[in-house]
């Protein structure tokens, strides 16, 4: 009983779950023209995002950012170091991205996702170039030390929009970190000032005693959307992002501007249309993730 | 206005090309792309039987290694890989040799600016060179917007790290309406779409749209370059035979 | 332009004023408090959670104390290609580290170590016959250490193996102990494990009353080992109630 459109005529007698794993592409695109996901989200609309901070104790600043199910787990250690002769008013941020084994059925131990380096890479870029942070505030004595700030994300599910809920996790991060109140000893090194001791005698004159909190300025919003045909799904599930592989991230600051445009290739093209809806979802969804986190 | 570069470039001038095809004996396919002083070496092996662990083998995959001028690769080359073999992705008929690999090797002779955009139009010169089936040709290129808003063309190297701001963008060649006007419409929508597009560096959504205005102007010149390099050899490979 | 961070320089952790790096004789004393104001013989609280990540067969999610871990199971699935034929199914098990899961950066443990005791208190629980030619991976990623990491990940590992379905003869629970001169202490944290004489780990099937592993390192006397071994079973029955209720109460919570 094989017809020239079996699949179509099949779908109607198989069961859901079978038709999504044998024809992927036509499920979800019987869904598109209903203007609605698997998941009931309309095309436009990016998962629920949650933020709690400071979940790892044993960091200056951490926080863990979940959308969807896609979670990441982001801290700061704060570390000191000579600042380098070419700028010596200035600290240094480290970021590395890692997908753990535990994250995804793809990644197995001892041989890294391939994606990781990429990311690392691209939240490196955004971060620095978007100067969210004024380096200069990491410094503590000029020429002498300064704070390098190892920032360390760890994806522990992956379900889509990996880049997205790394940066909303590292500028939580960001947002929590406390600077702990140092002096600087007689050898030239950086001490700790322990807090039980601090209201009664300093050996030695804090240096960053007004600098406990850094100031966080044109926060980057990341929004990746999948382009289809003439269809745009904002933030895709894993399960999307496998089936249909255009997609295009659009980073935008507090105020607008664009940090990053990224579009690697893939199967389809982007219009300047396109680029412009995606620009516009990523207005409202940044607006609504930010009421969302409060 | 045209005095502002200090190579006395045009704002929206390109850098001498020049493409070489052919130039390793062993590789299946090869070319050598320059651009001013960037210059790019590119390898193609394959279609080889098998695909690598993860890919699908209902279609051809494609596998990029980047060879920096010297040193490891690090975190920006595996990013040049990713770019450059989605890129690819984009241009090939990867239904034509299912399960099979292909391979680029991209060798960075000298990087004066702009050397993703060289980088890109190596390979798929050197993937025309090796016979690998392809839809269109990509054709890359960088631009900038400089302190005093300007949107500038094929920055070097000087004037990418003076920039605020920096776009690579690669598109599908124009095509050669053999057709009839009907379907020129459908050809100039597609030349129009964005195959790839990186930025670097905080700008206005318009400056980047007007990046992309200028890019997309430039491509003409590009395009027709490059088809006429890829052109002559197939003609003098014709004569040969003949 | 995005400035580059490579060839970072050379960086140290500020470390407090004041420092005495011996070992505190309140430690050995009989009327002692522990770091965390826990009598002798008494557990953390734990917090356990199934399914805590959706891309894996099944996960659990352990927090006891600080020590704060998630483990992934993937599988049964296919086996690496140049494995041989196998009658019966294969364990394979990784334990890795966060880089800031201790207090300074990238000082953790040796995690092919941990792998392989997880590997060894695991295996006798899992009905490997019941998965021929494949295998099944169990990944754990210790978020934060706080003391008695592998005994915590053991524990979740066992309850991310039931949540994914795998064929168990009985859960594992694990708990350790420390001898610290006279006192015994259960569920060590980091600062008393560092300070510790001796150390005692007992993984067991609570329900058929059944050891599938014991470590005893350092300095022991036969009575105390056997009050010991007596205090970490009692410890791992009522370990083993509470994976038990968790695992129902996500049983329950889908079926409503």
């Amino acid at each position: 009983m094989a017809t020239t459109n079996g699949s179509n005529d099949l779908s109607s007698e198989m069961e859901v779950d079978a038709f999504r794993r044998l024809f992927p592409l036509r499920f979800h695109e019987r869904h598109l023209l209903e203007s609605i996901r698997p998941d009931g989200r309309p095309l436009g609309r990016a998962r629920d995002t949650t933020i709690s901070l400071g979940a790892v104790a044993s960091a200056n600043g951490s926080a863990l950012a979940k959308i969807g199910c896609t979670t990441m787990l982001a801290a700061v250690k704060l570390e000191v170091m000579t600042p380098k002769a070419e700028s010596p008013d200035e600290g240094c941020i480290a970021i590395d991205f890692h997908m753990p084994p535990i994250c995804s059925p793809l990644v197995r131990p001892g041989r890294p996702a391939e994606a990781a380096p990429v990311i690392t890479k691209q939240l490196t870029d955004t971060i620095l170039s978007s100067g969210m942070i004024d380096l200069k505030e990491l410094s503590l004595v000029s020429g002498k030390a300064a704070w390098m700030a190892y920032l360390d994300i760890y994806c522990l599910d992956a379900d889509g929009a990996l880049f997205d809920a790394a940066l909303l996790s590292a500028v939580a991060a960001f947002s929590h970190l406390q600077i702990p109140v140092v002096s600087l000893n007689d050898d030239g090194r950086i001490v700790l000032i322990s807090e039980e001791n601090s209201g009664a005698m300093w050996e030695k004159e804090p240096v960053n005693k007004e600098k406990r909190k850094l100031k966080l300025e044109s926060v980057p919003f990341s929004l990746t959307c999948l382009l289809h045909k003439n269809y745009i799904l904002a933030d895709p599930s894993d399960e999307e992002e496998s089936i249909m592989e255009t997609f295009l991230t659009v980073v935008l600051d507090s105020s607008f501007q664009l940090v990053s445009l990224n579009k690697p290739g893939g199967p389809g093209l982007a219009h300047t249309s396109a680029i412009q809806d995606c620009v516009g979802i990523n207005k409202t969804e940044s607006e609504r993730t930010s009421e969302d986190i409060g | 206005m045209d005095e502002k570069r200090e190579d006395g470039r045009a704002v929206t001038q390109l850098r001498p090309l020049s493409c070489t095809r052919n130039v390793l004996n062993r590789a299946h396919g090869s070319a050598s792309f320059s651009q001013g002083e960037t210059r790019i070496l590119a390898a193609v092996y394959g279609p080889k039987a098998g695909t690598k662990k993860n890919e699908n083998p209902e279609k051809a995959c494609i596998e990029v290694i980047w060879k920096p001028k010297s040193g490891q690769i690090g975190k920006a080359e595996k990013e040049y890989e990713m770019i450059v073999k989605r890129t690819l992705q984009n241009i090939c008929l990867l239904n034509v040799h299912p399960n099979t690999t292909t391979s680029i090797i991209i060798q960075v002779v000298n990087d004066d600016g702009s050397l993703l955009p060289c980088a890109i139009n190596a390979a798929c010169s050197a993937l025309v060179d090796a016979g690998i089936p392809l839809k269109y040709l990509a054709v890359a290129i960088s631009c900038c917007i400089s302190e005093d808003e300007d949107c500038i063309l094929d920055p070097n190297k000087l004037e990418e790290q003076k920039m605020k701001a920096l776009v690579y963008l690669v598109f599908r060649n124009s095509i050669m309406s053999v057709l009839d006007e009907e379907s020129t419409q459908v050809g100039e929508s597609i030349e129009n779409g964005i195959v790839t597009s990186v930025t670097h560096g905080v700008m206005t959504v318009n400056n980047y749209f007007r990046c992309l205005e200028q890019g997309r102007a430039a491509i003409k010149p590009l395009s027709d370059f490059l088809r006429k390099k890829l052109q002559s050899k197939v003609q003098s490979d014709v004569s040969v035979a003949g | 332009m995005a400035g580059k961070i490579s060839n970072t320089p050379a960086t140290y952790t500020p470390s407090p004023t004041s420092q005495d790096k011996k070992r505190p004789s309140i430690f050995t004393g009989s009327d002692w408090v522990r770091p965390d104001g826990r009598g002798l013989h008494q557990c953390r609280p734990a917090f356990l959670r199934t399914s805590a990540v959706n891309s894996a067969s099944g996960s659990a999610y352990a927090e006891f104390g600080n020590a704060k871990v998630i483990v992934s199971v993937f599988g049964p699935r296919e086996s690496k290609k140049a494995m041989m034929y196998s009658d019966i199914g294969r364990l394979n098990c990784n334990v890795s580290y966060t880089s800031f899961a201790t207090p300074i950066r990238g000082q953790a443990s040796d995690s092919k170590d941990l792998s392989s005791m997880l590997h060894k208190a695991l295996e006798g629980a899992i009905i490997l016959e019941s998965f021929p030619k494949t295998t099944v991976d169990v990944f754990a990623l210790v978020l934060e250490s706080g003391g008695s990491d592998l005994p915590v990940v053991i524990s979740c590992a066992s309850l991310a193996l039931a949540d994914a379905g795998i064929m168990l003869y009985d859960m594992v629970a694990s708990v350790s102990m420390s001898c610290l001169g006279k006192n015994l202490v259960i569920d060590p944290v980091s600062e008393e494990e560092s300070y510790q004489d001796g150390g005692l780990m007992i993984t067991c099937m609570p329900s058929r009353n059944e050891v599938t592993q014991m470590t005893v390192t350092g300095e022991w006397s036969t009575p105390k080992i056997h009050e010991a071994m007596q205090l970490c079973l009692d410890a791992c029955s009522k370990l083993g109630k509470i994976m038990r209720s968790c695992l129902k109460e996500t049983v329950s919570a889908t079926q409503e």
